[in-house]
């Protein structure tokens, strides 16, 4: 697409074909910031594209804010949890505003996060930090004491997490203490939080000027196996409520443009516990599945929200109006194989034959003997369904969960 | 059945529904840059196999199939280039247990059928390419069309079966049942015309034919009645295997048999092998029983003439080892190689019958045994598969095909030297397979094989008869080190290549239409004055041609338009039945019968052709050359050549590969552009 030199020129910091496919057809100028496996790849296929490995940030970081500015880049676009805390610090330099960066460390230490939304009178859960695996027994036992537990009875879980990996990596969840001898003690230190029961959901939200200029909810059938959009109306009906509690998170963490990935429970009586947010692209592909449900492109939409140059007429005009503008729901599920020992892909018939069935990104096994998932690992590749009914979309994610796609 | 309409409910949304998404996908694929576009395939690949299962889901496709294509469904694979596309490997895509590889060749095969049909004009490929390539297709895979899936292919396809077979039934209404044998009968016998030294797929075909005949559910109607003979070289060739016994039956009947019954056996073999050019496994069989009962009946079955009895005699105890080497049922083709090679008189030739006494005793590297056992299994064992080889590229030169890589070169080389130099031939052979490398010179210095891997083939091929697949890599590889040397010449390399790499015959002038740093056409009136002069017998003193020549070709396809640069061989020159000048010639393609467009179609029998000769009309091949060599000693006199068959071939040249490459002074020929006829 031809580029527009009057509006922005953003760098995306991260390798992602979706986006980099999506971003080539948006009228801004762009130019990919990945290591140098990439470069190939770029020439090739001429891709704007700006060698850098992102490893912790260091000395050398304000180089590449430099070259960025020396480039003429407006604004810096994060597609991946690592390179949040980089954005942060590039944008500070492009957009002469130190303060972006103390914002993006928030995003990235999820102990530092829990305490800011506190301070701004989010409800959390309980949380602490782990160093050890002594802190991690005490934590369980303090958690079920105040829930006023007795001997014997079940305990409540609570949830381990690092610090500062993105969904589901490294995530676990711990019953009693037996279970602390599993984690390797490489693991610490973790985050850990008191289970809080209700049902999950997380929020996609594109900020511009501090305004929400489209709100997704995503329903999770089952957490790190399925989502889809948009929600069933069970869940709709919290919108408000929702758009309400992302209005607080964008004050408590002062947001002022860019893309937010937040997640939430609602518990029976409809309180809202905040959970985590990210300032990037979910991991599951709900892009995508937004894309095929709404028909816009959430990538672009991001450009859009980082954009400084962006006008007001030009965002408003982008987005859709939320739920009533979508042709239908879409939704993906994330394919873990069942079996200890598999040796090839195999769709099940009853899914590849279902009316909502559209694609796969499934691949043959590389090796027959399946690792044993000890947190919630990472899923073999996403199948991809849409259809008309949240409902019968809700039940097919669900069922899929019982099906064997690697045998 | 209940299944079947379990799966209708499933499958539901009406055929336009799902066409709106199918249309929706295709165009988000469209819009999407080719690094993206593997994206996006997998929506347009469900959504297409769903249409395919629908009645009508055919018909809407193929309508599609241009918008399909346009948006780089095929992009990255070997589809999106169908002139490649081989069709024996069809089958293999349609009997996938993976529903994109099945739908991907749906999609190609309804597109060509567009393509056949007309109402797609495609920049790869013909209307008759493609309308040819899909009775192939069927032909290969008439199971599909006459009975239901198998319980195999139910299992491991599940209904993907049921959609091929819907997709054939499309393509045979649309192609016409009754081409699909007849046409399929036509053009074996048009292959085998050409006597190719790898008959394998022709035999597979034959296979496919009697079988549905011998079907009782298939109705042929009245198509198909010319495959008696085909069928017969093979299977039930004699009386003695009539109702195909079995070998070890017919083995058996063979030891009972009289003298005049090992006669009529033989010669019934030795008919239908020299009617065909394939060889029954039977054949092998009976040969060598023979071995016990005397040269006339050997001779006999080999169908030999004069020549090649004589040559048997003076050389019985090769020829036995040979048989005993080479010739078993797998390796059936040997007998009709070793016949041929009989004939042809080169064991009279020094050095000829002590090379084939080394091949016979010739160590195999194990690389060479390892390639051979890959490409053609285990029995017979490597050394009897390389006699195979050798037995058919000295007895057929002509029959050498560059199977589907780049190495026209490679395999021009093998035939020239089978055809003009057969012990150097056995050379390469030995050095190749017993030392793993090839050394050449080239100006002298030493080229090897080894020491530069790099090839005009990208990977190691297989698809070749047993001496082209341990030799052309080699060949290829010495062939691209030739050319780097070359680099920074101002000139076509070919002019020094071609010389040191095929052989001293090769004329050291050397003469090319094009202008190599433009590309435009370059002095074409002195390039085809000097070409008259050297070839055409009434320019050049009535010289037949000594040696055969390499010669360069711009290849065109039907519509005339230009496809590449390809090697051939010049033969002879004379007038055929008709009293037309032509050129023959041999080209390394596997099959030579070819239209390149405007008027331009490639002969290979019906006029005066040799088997695995192509010809043509001298001025129609002429208009196609763009380089040769000639003796500088010996040029003729180009003062003599009229000009008007200059102007003729100008012309030709203009309408077809030259129109993109006229020079901006323009084509004037010597006495200037306003004589030029009509």
């Amino acid at each position: 697409m031809t580029k527009d030199n009057s509006k922005g020129y953003v760098a995306i910091l991260g390798w992602s074909l979706n986006a980099i496919e999506a971003i080539d057809r948006f009228d801004r100028r762009y130019i990919v910031v990945a290591p140098e496996w990439a470069e190939d790849y770029c020439k090739e296929h001429d891709i704007p594209y700006l060698p850098w490995n992102f490893e912790r940030l260091n000395d050398r970081s304000m180089e590449i804010a430099q070259r960025l500015k020396e480039e003429g880049v407006d604004v810096a676009i994060p597609l991946f949890e690592e390179t949040v805390e980089w954005a942060g610090a590039i944008n500070a330099v492009l957009l002469d505003n130190p303060r972006l960066f103390g914002q993006s460390i928030l995003f990235r230490d999820k102990a530092l996060m829990k305490r800011r939304a506190q301070l701004g009178g989010i409800r959390v859960g309980i949380f602490e930090e782990a160093h050890d695996k002594g802190d991690v027994i005490r934590f369980l036992k303090r958690v079920n004491q105040t829930l006023l537990k007795l001997d014997g009875d079940p305990n409540d879980p609570i949830h381990l997490k690092a610090f500062d990996k993105a969904g589901c990596l490294g995530h676990r969840v711990i019953r009693t203490p037996d279970e602390v001898d599993t984690i390797p003690d490489e693991e610490f230190p973790v985050l850990m939080e008191s289970h809080l029961d209700g049902w999950e959901f997380a929020v996609e939200a594109w900020v511009h000027d501090g305004k929400i200029r489209f709100l997704n909810i995503s329903e999770y059938v089952t957490l790190g196996y399925s989502v889809f959009v948009p929600a069933t109306p069970e869940l709709e009906r919290y919108r408000d409520a929702i758009t309400r509690q992302i209005e607080k998170l964008i004050k408590t963490f002062d947001i002022e443009f860019g893309f937010i990935h937040p997640e939430y429970f609602v518990t029976s009586d409809g309180e809202m516990y905040f959970g985590e947010v990210a300032y990037r692209p979910p991991g599951f592909k709900v892009f995508e599945l937004l894309e095929r449900a709404y028909g816009f492109n959430a990538y672009q939409g991001m450009v859009l929200a980082f954009d400084p140059k962006t006008t007001e007429e030009e965002i408003t005009a982008f987005f859709p109006r939320e739920v009533v503008d979508a042709k239908g729901h879409a939704g993906c599920f994330g394919v873990y194989p069942r079996r200890r020992v598999v040796s090839k892909l195999e769709i099940p018939e009853e899914t590849e034959q279902h009316e909502y069935f559209e694609s796969h990104e499934l691949t043959s096994p590389l090796e027959e003997t399946v690792t044993k998932r000890t947190a919630f690992g990472t899923h073999w590749g996403l199948v991809y369904f849409f259809g008309d009914d949240p409902h019968r979309m809700r039940d097919l994610l669900k069922h899929q969960e019982d099906l064997d796609f690697y045998v | 059945m209940t299944t079947n309409d379990e799966r209708s409910v499933n499958v539901s949304g009406s055929l336009e529904k799902l066409l709106d998404n199918l249309d929706e996908a295709v165009a988000i694929l469209a819009r999407t840059k080719d690094f993206a576009k593997p994206l996006k395939t997998g929506r347009v690949l469900t959504v297409a196999r769903r249409v395919l299962m629908l009645e009508g889901g055919c018909a809407a496709l193929e309508q599609r199939a241009p918008d399909i294509e346009a948006a780089g469904i095929f992009n990255g694979s070997d589809w999106a280039f169908p002139q490649i596309l081989i069709p024996s490997l069809a089958r293999h895509s349609l009997q996938s247990g993976t529903s994109e590889t099945v739908v991907m060749e749906a999609l190609s095969e309804l597109r060509l059928l567009a393509v056949a049909h007309g109402t797609y004009l495609h920049a790869g490929i013909s209307t008759e390419q493609a309308h040819h390539y899909l009775t192939q297709v069927l032909a290969l895979n008439l199971e599909l069309l006459f009975t239901p899936p198998s319980e195999t292919e139910r299992t491991q396809q599940g209904d993907l079966a049921l959609l091929t077979r819907a997709l054939y039934r499309h393509l045979a209404e649309g192609i016409g049942y009754e081409h699909v044998i007849d046409q399929l009968v036509d053009e074996i016998w048009r292959i085998l015309q050409q006597r190719p030294i790898q008959v394998d797929s022709v035999k597979q075909m034959i296979l496919q034919i009697a079988t549905c005949r011998a079907n009782p559910e298939i109705d042929l109607g009245n198509s198909g009645q010319g495959a008696d003979r085909l069928i017969s070289s093979l299977f039930g060739t004699t009386h003695g295997c009539r109702e195909d016994p079995g070998l070890d039956a017919y083995l058996e009947r063979l030891g009972s048999m009289d003298t005049a019954a090992l006669q009529y056996e033989a010669t019934g073999f030795a008919r239908a092998m020299h009617d065909t050019g394939l060889v029954s496994p039977y054949h092998t069989v009976l040969l060598r029983h023979l071995l016990n009962h005397g040269e006339h009946l050997l001779a006999e079955a080999m169908g030999l003439s004069s020549t090649g009895r004589d040559c048997l005699l003076c050389y019985r105890e090769l020829v036995h080892a040979m048989i005993d080497l080479g010739v078993h049922p797998q390796t059936s083709q040997a007998v009709y190689g070793l016949a041929l090679l009989l004939e042809r008189g080169i064991l009279y030739q020094p050095p000829v019958a002590p090379a084939l006494w080394r091949q016979v005793a010739l160590p195999l590297s194990p690389y060479s045994q390892q390639r051979l056992i890959l490409a053609f299994g285990n029995t017979p064992a490597p050394n009897a598969r390389l006699m195979e080889g050798v037995l058919c590229m000295l007895g057929q030169p002509l029959g050498v095909g560059q199977g589907n890589n780049p190495t026209c070169q490679s395999a021009r080389a093998l035939s020239m030297w089978a055809y003009n130099d057969p012990d150097y031939l056995l050379q390469m052979v030995a050095w190749a397979t017993r030392d793993d490398e090839i050394i050449m010179h080239f100006e002298g210095q030493p080229v090897s094989s080894r020491e530069n891997l790099e090839g005009v083939a990208k990977g190691l091929p297989f698809d070749l008869d047993p001496v082209s697949l341990l030799v052309v890599p080699h060949l290829d590889r010495i062939y691209v080190e030739m050319g780097r040397r070359c680099v920074g010449r101002s000139e076509d390399p070919h002019r020094w290549i071609n010389p040191e790499f095929h052989g001293w015959w090769a004329g050291r002038g050397f003469r090319i239409a094009v202008d190599v740093a433009t590309g435009k056409l370059h002095q074409l009136d002195d390039f085809l004055r000097y070409f008259y002069a050297s070839y055409h017998p009434y320019f050049n003193g009535n010289q037949p041609l000594i040696h055969p020549q390499p010669a360069g070709i711009a290849v065109t396809d039907s519509a005339a338009r230009f496809i590449g640069w390809h090697a051939i061989t010049l033969l002879r020159v004379s007038l055929d039945p008709q009293q037309v000048m032509r050129m023959y010639f041999y080209n390394p393609n596997n099959d030579s019968g070819q239209d390149w467009g405007d008027g331009v179609v490639v002969s290979t029998a019906g006029n005066g052709e040799r088997f695995g000769e192509a010809s043509l009309p001298f001025e129609d091949f002429v208009s196609r050359v763009y380089i040769f060599h000639y003796d500088p000693l010996e040029p003729g006199d180009p003062t003599q050549v009229e000009t008007q068959y200059v102007h003729t071939v100008i012309d030709k040249i203009q309408r077809s590969w030259g129109r993109d490459r006229l020079p901006e002074t323009g084509l004037q020929a010597d006495d200037g552009q306003e004589t030029v006829p009509g």
